[in-house]
């Protein structure tokens, strides 16, 4: 049974319970109201409205899902970074739970925050930019599965398989952030932001083609472009194994999209204060920096559906959880490389782009030809 | 994009301190740099004149906050210079002890602010936990952390405390230790060497004709150390090698205040063991006498020197302060320009700025 | 060029000069009294290395040419400006790495015009050292390529470290 179909029932059960009492007050109420009644309860009970209403609740439980993954995953963050320091990390609100209440400060203490907008700038360009960014890796979430019966289902997949290129369309929306940095970067009206949208969207734009030629390979593999098809042709070997190439370089791509350290000279706080989100006040700022770790997220899960076996595990634990402890595994060697690095120039970014990955992830995709025809897999 | 001039500062935070870096940049390459100072600019020469010779002290603490015990016993130095006065053996020993302390201690805030404008926290948190070690064995010797009030003119103000000897000791063989960690963290990291080597080169006809002295000159490969040239002080009796290294670069520059990390602590055990028993001070008088009197130290960022005038009364008639990083500042445009802005970081980070000095 | 380990001491500096080698103190003065007869005055053995002379002010420039290129005096140390009854001082602290001296040279300006000439072509350490001097004493130095203020702004007024400047402005 996929999440669909639970979503349905629950809406279908719900309905239900309220129509019992919907029914009987049209019943009571003169003939004029109770037509009106009955028209919606009917409505309401209809096979179309609850599909719609179970989608809808569908996407709340995984976007409620990421949002408390990505609350773990600042916090895991600033507590890895505390041991790495010598230090304890967020340690009194929350007291008894390891300080897990301190990101629900910070994020009620941006709440709060008054919001400015320079008086110069692009007004439009000023709002749209933080809408576009957070919109689009929320997009993103909307095809990647948590477990075999765990994704955004309708009533036309009969056969659980999800969307038949849900990969394809995960990464084309990870891949519209470039564009909306550079609205962010331009609208304020500054020239610090400017160099920093700039080099964030070089930074970003030259990373894409590794990750997507390394993808590229996990498709020949997988000989498909969803997920269903690419983590049920992992379930003898992960694709991770044979094609170790292509998952280093994919986590080092994943690192500079997501602009974490080594690769965020976009935001390096010794030069540019805060980079391309200088002028953001508030809350918009802290949705930049939501986005950020959702985005992480994102590239984590990605990581896991492509390269480690999506939710193949032993059978003890059920499979959204598998998904989830692989999802974090490849955050902690991120943040790992993260403490440790100092921050590389800008030009150094791009060189290692394009100089150092790009061969590699085309070697991978050599490794992935021969594998494929040599008929192993 | 066309060229623009940048203003990277007063607030801003790289610049350790308030000052102002304007650079014109050609898209990501620097054609041009201003330094601008004088934002910290407290009066000290001025400040000076209204004061007893001992009350001055206190005021060259703050000169270079990082590394005060230097600057006040640069002062005493001078004043003893001028007033004749001599120092007995057991302060002259106590004295570079804890100037050596105060060196590495300098060195280690160096390198916490270097390795943060580069982008590894590490390296902050662990230097300053280090550092901590040296801070506590001189708060023991003098009551406070940061500015001393320690020598006098004459000696120092009190003895050592007891078990100075055994902390000293236990402290020089952890740093050692210490060090060779930090040599694995920094270079063993591929990115930090791409981000120093070959960056921000300083030649040594430039370095040597702009006036730049202390570890940026012995980076370019010129071996002049104050304290084996013109030695002051028991310096002469103490057995150490001043370090240079041949290329101009910032890893040079990071590799000589490293190396003179291992050399302070060298120098460190041998005043410590060699101190003699006997007196810690000798009372100087209270006016001092027409003339003048000339102090010159090997300050950790480089050359400094008093020039005190005196006129019979007991407050100093002028005292004039040459700070190390002024000279060095006005040498930037050179390490600058043709580097990118990201460079900019590396290398005025590499010079160990300390406005508080350079301003005065 | 990187290489691990500790660094090498670099080659010493080096010690031949044009026209007197291995100057000790009494070398230097017979030197300074050999080229500039009139003009320069009033020696003084400070201690070891360290010697005191004094110039007219009109043969400063020549001086430290000389000092420069041909005794191997390549780094100033230290430009300083004193402020008399009678007469501005201004002291200039020479070193000579290769030989380990020191010589102070002391120039004296009357009060009403406190000019010298900038040696900031010869030495360009010289140059923020004597903006700094114009900038708190008022001394002008002829022939800098820029004497602007540089520790306080640019528009004021006074010059703080005269004597007849009370503060409290």
């Amino acid at each position: 049974m996929n999440l669909f179909d639970f979503c349905y029932g629950l809406i279908h059960w719900l309905v239900d319970l309220i129509n019992n009492i919907w029914y009987r007050l049209g019943d009571w109420l003169p003939w004029w109201f109770g037509d009106f009644f009955t028209g919606v309860g009917d409505f309401a009970r209809s096979h179309g409205h609850i599909a719609v209403m179970a989608i809808l609740l569908e996407v709340l439980i995984i976007i409620i899902i990421a949002l408390i993954n990505v609350l773990n995953f600042i916090w895991l963050d600033r507590k890895f970074m505390g041991r790495m320091f010598d230090f304890y990390g967020p340690y009194y609100v929350g007291y008894r739970i390891g300080g897990w209440l301190q990101n629900l400060a910070d994020g009620i203490k941006l709440f709060v925050k008054e919001i400015i907008t320079p008086a110069k700038a692009d007004k439009l360009g000023f709002l749209l930019a933080p809408i576009i960014y957070v919109g689009s890796s929320f997009l993103a979430l909307a095809t990647i599965p948590l477990g075999r019966q765990f994704y955004i289902g309708t009533n036309a997949d009969p056969l659980s398989t999800g969307v038949e290129a849900s990969a394809l369309i995960a990464f084309a929306f990870f891949a519209i952030a470039p564009f909306s940095i550079l609205i962010a970067g331009w609208s304020s009206n500054n020239k610090y932001t400017l160099i920093g949208g700039m080099r964030s969207a070089a930074q970003m734009m030259s990373y894409e083609i590794p990750m997507l030629l390394t993808v590229a390979s996990v498709f020949l593999m997988a000989g498909s472009f969803g997920f269903m098809g690419i983590v049920d042709a992992q379930h003898d070997i992960w694709f991770g194994i044979p094609l170790f190439i292509g998952l280093v370089t994919f986590i080092i791509c994943l690192a500079a999209e997501v602009e974490i350290q080594p690769f965020d000279l976009p935001e390096a706080e010794a030069e540019l204060v805060e980079g391309w989100t200088t002028e953001y006040c508030g809350m918009r700022f802290g949705l930049f920096m939501m986005t950020g770790y959702l985005r992480g997220y994102i590239g984590g899960a990605l990581a896991t559906a492509l390269f480690l076996g999506g939710w193949h595990g032993p059978a003890f634990l059920p499979d959204p959880i598998w998904f989830l402890i692989k999802a974090y595994i490849v955050f902690v060697l991120i943040e790992w490389a993260r403490w440790s690095l100092p921050r590389v120039r800008v030009d150094q970014i791009l060189n290692i782009g394009w100089k150092r990955l790009l061969p590699m992830a085309i070697l991978n995709l050599m490794i992935a030809v021969l594998l494929k025809t040599a008929g192993w897999f | 994009m066309a060229e623009m001039w940048i203003n990277m500062g007063p607030q801003h935070p790289m610049t350790h301190g308030l000052w102002n870096l304007r650079v014109k940049v050609d898209g990501e390459t620097i054609v041009d740099a201003q330094p601008e100072v004088g934002y910290l600019h407290r009066g000290i020469e001025k400040l000076v004149e209204g004061r007893t010779y001992t009350q001055v002290i206190p005021i060259t603490d703050r000169l270079c906050y990082g590394s005060s015990l230097t600057w006040s016993h640069l002062y005493c130095l001078t004043a003893e210079n001028l007033m004749g006065v001599e120092v007995p053996p057991r302060a002259e020993y106590i004295r570079v002890a804890a100037i050596e302390m105060q060196r590495i201690a300098s060195h280690l805030m160096w390198l916490a602010a270097y390795s943060t404008d580069l982008g590894l926290m590490l390296g902050f948190l662990y230097t300053m936990r280090d550092r901590e070690v040296f801070i506590d064995i001189l708060q023991a010797l003098s009551g406070s952390r940061l500015t001393y009030n320690y020598p006098r003119i004459g000696g120092v103000a009190h003895d050592v405390p007891p078990n100075f000897e055994r902390d000293t000791l236990r402290a020089c063989n952890y740093m050692e230790k210490k060090l060779k960690e930090y040599e694995d963290l920094f270079e063993g990291s591929k990115v930090f060497m791409m981000r120093n080597v070959d960056v921000g080169l300083l030649k040594k006809e430039d370095a040597m004709n702009l006036g730049v002295t202390g570890p940026p000159l012995r980076a370019s490969g010129v071996k002049y150390d104050l304290r084996k040239d013109m030695p002051y002080s028991v310096y002469p009796e103490l057995d150490f090698e001043p370090v240079t290294h041949p290329d101009g670069d910032c890893y040079a520059r990071y590799r000589v205040r490293m190396d003179e990390m291992y050399e302070s602590c060298k120098i460190i055990r041998q005043a410590v063991q060699k101190m003699p028993k006997g007196k810690w001070r000798v009372v100087a008088p209270r006016n001092g006498p027409v003339g003048t009197g000339l102090g010159r130290v090997e300050d950790p960022r480089g050359e400094g020197v008093m020039y005190i005038v005196g006129d019979g009364t007991d407050r100093p008639y002028r005292l004039k302060i040459r700070s190390p990083i002024f000279v060095t500042v006005s040498a930037a445009p050179k390490m600058l320009i043709g580097y990118k802005m990201a460079d900019v970081v590396a290398i005025m980070g590499g010079l160990d700025m300390c406005i508080g000095e350079t301003d005065r | 060029m990187a290489e691990r380990g500790k660094s090498v001491p670099a080659q010493g500096m080096d010690k031949t000069l044009s026209r007197v080698d291995d100057v000790p103190e009494e070398k230097l003065i017979r030197a300074l009294l050999d080229n500039f007869p009139n003009t320069v005055t009033d020696f003084k053995k400070l201690g070891k290395g360290v010697v005191r002379a004094s110039i007219e002010r009109r043969d400063i420039h020549k001086a430290c040419l000389f000092l420069k290129d041909s005794l191997g005096f390549e780094h100033l140390s230290m430009i300083s400006a004193v402020e008399y009854d009678n007469r501005f001082e201004i002291v200039y602290h020479v070193a000579s790495w290769g030989h380990n001296l020191l010589l102070e040279l002391i120039t004296t300006t009357p009060k009403d015009d406190p000019s010298v000439d900038s040696v900031s072509s010869v030495w360009g350490g010289a140059d923020w050292q004597e903006r700094e001097s114009y900038d708190l004493m008022g001394i002008k130095f002829n022939n800098h390529p820029k004497l602007e203020r540089i520790l306080l702004p640019q528009d004021y007024l006074y010059h703080p470290l005269r004597k007849d400047f009370k503060g409290g402005d």
